[in-house]
């Protein structure tokens, strides 16, 4: 399609991306306000965005979806004004979709007859069937394990509505009575966003909002080629991390590889030599439709290149961010390209790991001048009977967390999706069980270094009743990286303490484990990894640390180099001086460190870097 | 000739607005004086001594002053965070490191997102031993030990304001009145504030955020109040002196010191009295309010005449959960900033150039260009302010546009209209995500526009959200003063009690609802509301079993005992409805979650005195004014005070009077309705 030539000036530009980006906010707010699920009212965990006609995304708060799907299934001719489209395939959705419980509502925008965008919301449902309550089960082994599946199809058409839909979807669901409510509530919001921008079409012709879109993309794709790459050493770098269980097979390290080209005007994005497809649910389908989905899904840690953190808040990545990133997928049969039926339900690790490696290479290529790794998604939870005797499920995402960076310390406990809530003490206690006996962050969770990173939870559960456990989490083996002579950050931790005085260790993946009256949980999430040598953290830094808590006068020891006695603790100059003069001397920097397991598994020769990596730029000094 | 003026002081970012109204006569002055932001009280005892000069009498005849003040906003605003200290349950101490784990806005913002720093530093966090249960049962008993340790740190500390924060001290606060008790022995003077009192309302966090800002503004509310009630006393005499409230109402200077955090958002409510009063007059039900300000423009929706309350205010990023009313701050105003951003983009505010240095018209030093800026190159303004006492610099502001225009390929004119429209813009997009929230349309509502550069936007924000009447009301930049004329004393009261109705428990709740309603009549009488005057509002806080959030039930006034409950189990489901769009009538089961009283003081209400005549039909000068859609047109320039009632303006034309112009766009056209508010409708 032919680039318009109409020439946007900088007042209707302003206006009209205010406009869209304010509709995006409004179809956050709409979809808050009359959704039911409190997965999707209380975690947040939805997705908007609006499109041009050409499919291409204009907004950049919210990762959403695709449109894609819709033009792959349906001919323009079939695409009216009225439709609603409805998807939650996984492997029907050009890559965009990522588990069954996330059903995704898409609406053209017409003026006239002409087409003129869409507007998407999607949400994460409570459930849509399948072997556990809240269909993401840990040990699936295929896609209908999981749920009903739903390819590209019109929940509307026109205007009218195919009720058939809603009849499958209802039946098929343990939680039917919000399902229906909350799809109503996506559509009448994306609806929403649709009036704001056929307002504009008809305020401003579509001929100028058309050359609006252009200089929307197109001032993306110049930031980020401006203001961002130049920061970026063109060059080839490698860098893989992993997710450690898949729920299924024993505990192994799942290997996703990732090998960034740089030049001067484009990255591109290889992620061949990533490890075979998982026989559990942690499988993730992004390589269809030139990896779109994955670009933009990525394209947002380019933002850490900004000059400065207030400046990234403000970059929004939308379509343009396609016209830097390529991404290269491998053949069909691994973790990013796995075959239709294999599950996908706790695909959530590996779009984590997918920011961590573009990270790991981005950090190789600007001397380490990228935050350090965070682990910022799991759910832990219990079940049982609550006291008028009715079954529940109570789910929590807890965040970890962040890592340091050259310009500061990691943020303690936070969550990648923005706006989320933690559930209030007071709150849980009157509904559920339980005591909360201790509700603070790890000591010495988070990695060492001259920025420390951020501090994960430490959250302990007194059990009133029996109830069965769950775990959704990952890196309980793994560390998060430290960069740059930083240290990795604490790992993620469940255990329950029984009556008896008995530790038991749960895993990182489990559905039902049982717990007993008076029986202890306690949940320890992960630490950002640090930034920078901890030799040059400022002693006074350190000492308010242990001051505080955050720091055992152990860790100021062994790892700062900073010599801290006395209560209230006090810092002794002299001491740390010598102290660090030896350590410096004893030690090396290295760009990464990723802590003993990972040491230990490369040890064993239990991982392996592909043939023709760049050895010293694994884990060594550049 | 003997008066008795009720005097009401408004303090804002660049000017403090004065009214006085006669209590006999009705008669009514107005006035504004440059705001002095290192000592307020200096321009509020300099705009009681105006006022009264203007009125002609001695300033023994003010028998009333109520002060908008904010003190305490700015306060929190500069951070002034050091002397405060926070006392929390043992286990609890990081309860505002992890605050609620929320990284605003967006996806990938986790990598970069820097916590800001909180309220209160962990050196400064004790805890303390002792647990209650959700029901209020003692589970541990309070380690006074604990305190005095704590106390004593703190004291070593330089900390004189502490909050207490202990957790279910809604259901059971005997701990942290203990606390309370232990805190005064070992730290005599210091100011202390119980999360109890302030609200006893469940969630941790944000109860304790809302404590120490309460504790934290204490040193700063009494003694700016003490100062200014004596300077006041030295001026006039000894006279009521009562203190705007965030939730409409008025409060004693005693008592508000006593618990400040209720004048947090004090600022803005004066003018959404003002623009219900000016609403009702003129048969209005439902109401946009538009104040715009030097820095930024405040927005309310008020339906049915009743201003909306909230609890889910923020100042800066803290949560402030006592009740106030539901204003909404956008950041544009008339010393908005335009500026050129990445990418050659041009941008209007959020920052602002404020009072000082001001627009670059003022002359004080400003040098970017601002909306006001704008708004005197394209002729909407006259070239001075205040009838004449504020000469602008146009040249300075033409030049300022000029090299703005040149950097974006635009004339003057359409660089100086572009930046009104986008600041109109802004706007909108803010009163659109205000009113998407909460589920209205704006369209359905008259835009009352009013503060200082109210009336010259107010056309335009109208277009663009489909408003069909603009309303602007006499002395617009008075209005928030005006309205500290017509409020009432108000005190909210909340008590946490969770009860579903299956629960069987109408007399506890009620119990309870009559214990708020008992301290309500015992706090109004104290502040001298007689008995008679006193009403009292009951409402509930409620929702599905199930779900995190809650709702305010309100119950119609005289309903007691069991009714009041079932209204509340029953109303929930239509309140429901109106605010998400459906309900669950029938199929789940509703619990009460708060509940609470709001006890009004009913006050004098001035007649206002609205004979006056237009001064002789003088014909309107003209100046040449700038307009996108027609260019530079010769337009007609009104005195306000020589339109007399069902005059008729239309546009393109600009009316002017102290204190505010008001620019009627082409294709609008304006009347003088009764009550001499101008009504603007499309033509």
């Amino acid at each position: 399609m032919a680039t318009t030539t109409t020439k946007i000036g900088p007042v209707e530009l302003e206006v009209i991306l205010g406009t869209i980006r304010s509709a995006e906010i409004e179809i956050e707010a709409a979809t808050e306000r009359t959704a039911r699920s409190p997965m999707i009212r209380d975690q947040h965990d939805y997705r908007v965005a609006l499109f041009d006609g050409r499919c291409r995304k204009l907004t950049g708060r919210s990762y959403s979806a695709l449109v894609e799907p819709v033009f792959e299934h349906f001919g323009r001719e079939e695409i009216n004004p009225g439709d609603v489209f409805f998807w939650n395939d996984p492997y029907n959705s050009a890559g965009s979709i990522g588990h069954v419980p996330d059903l995704c509502t898409t609406i053209p925008i017409f003026s006239g007859k002409h087409l003129i965008g869409f507007s998407q919301v999607f949400g994460h449902h409570d459930d849509v069937g399948g072997m556990v309550p809240g269909s993401l089960p840990v040990h699936a082994t295929d896609q209908f394990q999981e749920g009903l599946v739903i390819p590209p199809i019109k929940l509307y058409d026109r205007g009218r509505l195919n009720s058939a839909v809603f009849k499958i979807l209802t039946r098929n669901s343990r939680l039917p009575e919000y399902l229906e409510g909350d799809i109503d509530a996506e559509i009448g919001a994306a609806r929403l966003g649709s009036r704001r921008i056929e307002a504009l079409a008809e305020h401003y012709g579509v001929e100028t909002l058309e050359a609006a879109y252009d200089a929307i993309v197109e001032n993306c794709t110049r930031t980020i080629r401006e203001e961002l790459l130049p920061r970026i050493k063109d060059g080839v770098y490698q860098w893989e991390d992993y997710v450690e269980c898949d729920g299924v097979d024993a505990p192994r390290l799942h290997a996703l590889r990732l090998t960034m080209t740089k030049t001067p005007e484009r990255i591109v994005l290889d992620f061949n030599g990533t490890d075979p497809q998982a026989k559990g649910p942690i499988n993730w389908a992004i390589n269809y439709c030139d990896g779109r989905f994955v670009r933009k899904w990525m394209g947002p840690i380019l933002r850490n290149l900004a000059a400065t953190p207030e400046r990234a808040a403000e970059i929004d990545m939308n379509e343009g961010v396609c016209d830097v990133l390529e991404v290269v997928l491998p053949p069909p049969g691994t973790l990013v390209s796995p075959v239709f039926p294999a599950p996908t339900g706790l695909r959530f690790f590996l779009l984590l790991r997918a920011l961590g490696v573009f990270a790991g290479c981005l950090a190789k290529a600007t001397a380490g001048r990228m935050p350090a790794d965070q682990e910022s998604i799991r759910i832990w939870g219990i079940h049982g009977q609550d006291r008028s005797g009715k079954f529940f499920l109570f789910r929590e995402v807890l965040g970890g967390g962040s890592g340091g960076r050259y310009y500061g310390d990691g943020s303690d406990v936070v969550h990648i999706v923005p706006n989320s809530r933690n559930l209030p003490a007071e709150f849980s206690e009157q509904r559920y069980p339980i005591l909360i006996e201790h509700l603070g962050l790890t000591p010495d969770s988070g990695g060492a270094g001259q920025f420390r990173g951020g501090l994960g939870y430490d959250k302990r559960v007194r059990a009133l009743d029996t109830v069965g456990l769950l775990s959704n989490g990952d890196r309980s083996l793994v560390n998060t990286y430290g960069l740059n002579g930083g240290q990795p950050g604490a790992t993620y931790g469940i255990s329950i303490l029984r009556g008896d005085g008995e530790v038991v260790e749960v895993p990182g993946l489990a559905d039902a484990v049982p717990v007993g009256e008076g029986d202890l949980i306690r949940i320890r999430t992960t630490g950002g990894g640090g930034w920078g040598d901890p030799l040059d953290r400022d002693p006074e830094a350190v000492l308010y640390d242990v001051g505080c808590g955050l720091v055992s006068v152990q860790a100021a020891l062994q790892q700062y180099g900073v010599v801290v006695s006395g209560q209230p603790p006090v810092l002794d100059f002299t001491a740390t001086e010598r102290r660090r003069q030896e350590m410096r001397s004893s030690a090396s920097v290295t760009m990464f460190a990723r802590g003993a397991f990972v040491a230990e598994e490369r040890a064993q020769g239990r991982v392996s870097w592909p043939p023709g990596w760049d050895e010293d730029m694994v884990d060594g000094v550049e | 000739m003997s008066r008795r003026l009720r005097v009401t002081v408004d303090t804002g970012g660049t000017f403090t607005d004065v009214v006085a109204i006669d209590e006999i006569s009705g008669e009514q002055w107005t006035t504004k004086t440059p705001s002095t932001p290192s000592d307020p009280s200096v321009a509020f005892l300099e705009g009681v001594r105006k006022v009264s000069v203007l009125a002609g009498c001695s300033p023994v005849d003010v028998t009333l002053v109520v002060h908008g003040t904010t003190i305490a906003t700015n306060a929190v605003l500069e951070g002034k965070f050091q002397r405060l200290g926070l006392l929390v349950t043992r286990g609890f101490r990081h309860v505002l490191e992890i605050a609620r784990q929320s990284v605003p806005d967006g996806y990938g913002n986790s990598y970069f997102w820097v916590k800001p720093p909180r309220i209160v530093p962990l050196h400064r966090v004790f805890e303390i031993g002792g647990r209650m249960s959700y029901a209020g049962a003692e589970l541990s008993p309070l380690v006074e030990d604990d305190v005095v340790r704590a106390a004593r740190e703190l004291r070593d500390l330089g900390v004189d304001c502490v909050a207490v924060c202990l957790l279910h001290s809604y259901a059971n606060a005997t701990h942290e009145r203990l606390v309370g008790e232990v805190l005064r022995r070992e730290m005599p003077g210091a100011f202390i504030s119980l999360s109890c009192d302030v609200l006893a309302e469940y969630r941790e966090y944000e109860r304790a955020v809302t404590t120490a800002l309460d504790a934290m503004v204490k040193p700063h509310t009494e003694s700016y109040l003490g100062f200014a009630e004596s300077g006041l006393r030295d001026q006039v005499g000894k006279v009521p002196f009562l203190i705007m409230q965030s939730n409409g109402g008025v409060a004693s200077a005693q008592e508000v010191s006593l618990r400040p955090i209720t004048t947090l958002l004090s600022g803005p409510a004066g003018g959404v009295l003002g623009a219900v009063f000016v609403a009702r007059q003129a048969g209005i039900r439902a109401v946009l309010t538009l104040d715009v300000g030097g820095t930024s423009t405040d927005v309310c929706l008020v339906q049915d005449l009743q201003p909306q309350l909230t609890s889910q205010s923020k100042i800066a990023h803290y949560p402030v959960k006592v009740p106030m009313l539901d204003i909404v701050t956008i950041g544009t105003g008339g010393g908005s900033i335009a500026w050129i951003g990445p990418q050659n983009a041009l941008k209007v505010g959020p920052q602002s150039a404020g009072a000082r240095p001001g627009p670059i018209c003022y002359g004080f030093g400003g040098e970017a260009p601002t909306v006001t800026d704008a708004n005197l190159v394209l002729g909407r303004i006259p070239p001075h302010l205040l009838g004449g006492e504020v000469p602008l610099n146009e040249s300075a502001s033409r030049d300022a546009y000029e090299r703005l225009g040149i950097r974006l390929g635009l004339s003057i004119e359409e660089a100086a209209a572009g930046v009104l429209e986008i600041a109109a813009a802004n706007q909108v997009n803010g009163i659109r995500q205000v009113t998407v929230q909460r589920g209205l349309d704006p369209a359905d509502y008259c835009l009352l526009a009013f503060g200082g550069a109210g009336g010259l936007l107010g056309c335009e924000v109208a277009d663009f959200l489909g408003i069909q009447t603009v309303l602007s009301p006499t002395n617009p930049g008075n209005l928030s003063a005006f309205g500290l004329q017509v409020s009432d004393v108000r005190r909210d009261y909340v008590r946490t009690l969770v009860k579903t109705e299956l629960d069987g428990a109408a007399h506890e709740l009620e119990a309870a609802w009559r214990t708020l309603e008992e301290k309500a009549r015992t706090d109004l009488r104290k502040e001298g509301v007689a008995e008679a005057r006193i009403r009292l509002l009951r409402s509930a806080d409620a929702r599905y079993v199930g779900e995190g959030y809650e709702v305010p039930v309100p119950i119609p006034e005289g309903l007691e005992g069991e009714a009041a409950v079932k209204r509340a189990f029953t109303d929930l489901h239509d309140v429901h409805e109106r605010t998400f769009g459906y309900s669950y009538r029938g199929k789940q089961i509703v619990e009460i979650v708060n509940l609470r009283v709001q006890a009004i003081g009913e006050t004098f209400r001035p007649t206002v005195d609205e004979h006056r005549a237009a001064t002789t039909a003088a014909r309107p000068a003209a100046r040449r004014v700038f307009f996108r859609k027609l260019g530079w047109s010769e337009s007609p320039i009104h005195q306000r005070l020589d339109l007399s009632v069902d005059a008729r303006v239309v546009g393109p034309a600009v009316i002017e009077e102290y204190g505010s112009t008001i620019v009627v766009y082409p294709d609008w056209q304006a009347e003088v309705d009764p009550h001499w508010n101008l009504k603007m409708v499309r033509c």
